[in-house]
């Protein structure tokens, strides 16, 4: 028999989505590239030291740019899936400009969670002329620590 | 230049469906967990601390799980080689991976399309811990023509 789903996503938490965050600066650090650059053995010529070019995975240190009001529905939460899109590359030194907006709330009965809530949001990343240059695209599972089964 | 040519360049003629790209195996240490996002900015201090991951119930310090994207696109840049380049990642964390334990990186084309003047392959990626997929993905890649 198919479980009764209770849903706790309010209007208030749907009246999130689509709402822009503010624009948060983040500089592209060329600290933080060659940093990256040697943890991942990584001899790219193509974003090398001295290149001008940053490796596309700096796109991983972005998410301290993600500054937008998200909804807490449930008190725990993990992030279960992530898009990374590049427009080009990056630049080392160059401030991008970062917009953060949640794209979907949805609920979800079933799995290690029992209920769960899915929230999905988006970061785009746009330079000091107004062009676009990556994006980050973000699911976090919200639960509820104590309705949570044990660890497969 | 000169450098770049030396890298080994895939042509999008040259693709089939269904090829395998060849396996890689990585060694996620404490250390890379702790320095990806670089000691003095711990966005998780389960990354951290091997004891905090131990009391979340994952036996010992996490992975990030964009240390885990940085190696499917340095994975992927690496195949398509330097007029390559990769242009989308969509990645389902389907486990958490420990510091310690290897993670073999694995890949396969799954379609090929020319669109836009511009020629893009799609990968199936995925890491495997002691063979078991922790993070599934999809990923495009643009690759030269011969001509």
């Amino acid at each position: 028999m198919a479980e009764e789903l209770e849903s706790k996503i309010t209007d208030e938490h749907r009246a999130f989505i689509g709402r822009k965050s503010d624009p948060v600066s983040f500089t592209v650090r060329e600290q933080d590239a060659n940093r990256l650059l040697g943890l991942l053995d990584d001899h790219d010529p193509r974003w090398a030291a001295g290149s001008g070019k940053a490796p596309p995975y700096v796109l991983g240190l972005m998410q301290t740019a993600r500054r937008g009001a998200m909804p807490s529905i449930l008190p725990g939460g993990i992030m279960t899936q992530q898009e990374w899109r590049f427009t080009r590359p990056f630049r080392v030194g160059e401030e991008l400009k970062a917009i953060t907006q949640v794209i979907d709330i949805r609920d979800r009965l079933g799995g290690r969670y029992g209920y769960s809530v899915l929230v999905t949001s988006s970061t785009d990343f746009f330079d000091t002329n107004d062009e676009h240059v990556a994006a980050i695209l973000i699911t976090v599972t919200q639960f509820d620590p104590k309705a949570a089964r044990g660890s497969e | 230049m000169s450098e770049m040519r030396s890298m080994n360049q895939r042509y999008f003629e040259d693709i089939r469906p269904d090829e395998e790209l060849p396996p890689v195996e990585k060694l996620p240490t404490e250390d890379l967990a702790v320095e990806f996002f670089g000691r003095d900015n711990p966005v998780n201090p389960a990354f951290a601390d091997a004891e905090a991951g131990r009391r979340m119930g994952v036996g010992g310090a996490l992975v990030p799980g964009n240390l885990k994207l940085a190696w499917l696109v340095q994975y992927a840049n690496d195949w398509a080689g330097p007029e390559g380049r990769v242009t989308s990642l969509r990645a389902v964390f389907r486990r958490p991976d420990v510091a310690g334990r290897p993670l073999t990186l694995a890949g396969r084309v799954v379609d090929l399309r020319q669109e836009d003047d511009r020629n893009i392959v799609e990968l199936e990626v995925v890491t495997l811990a002691e063979g078991q997929p922790s993070v599934r993905g999809s990923m495009q890649v643009e690759l030269p023509g011969r001509r």
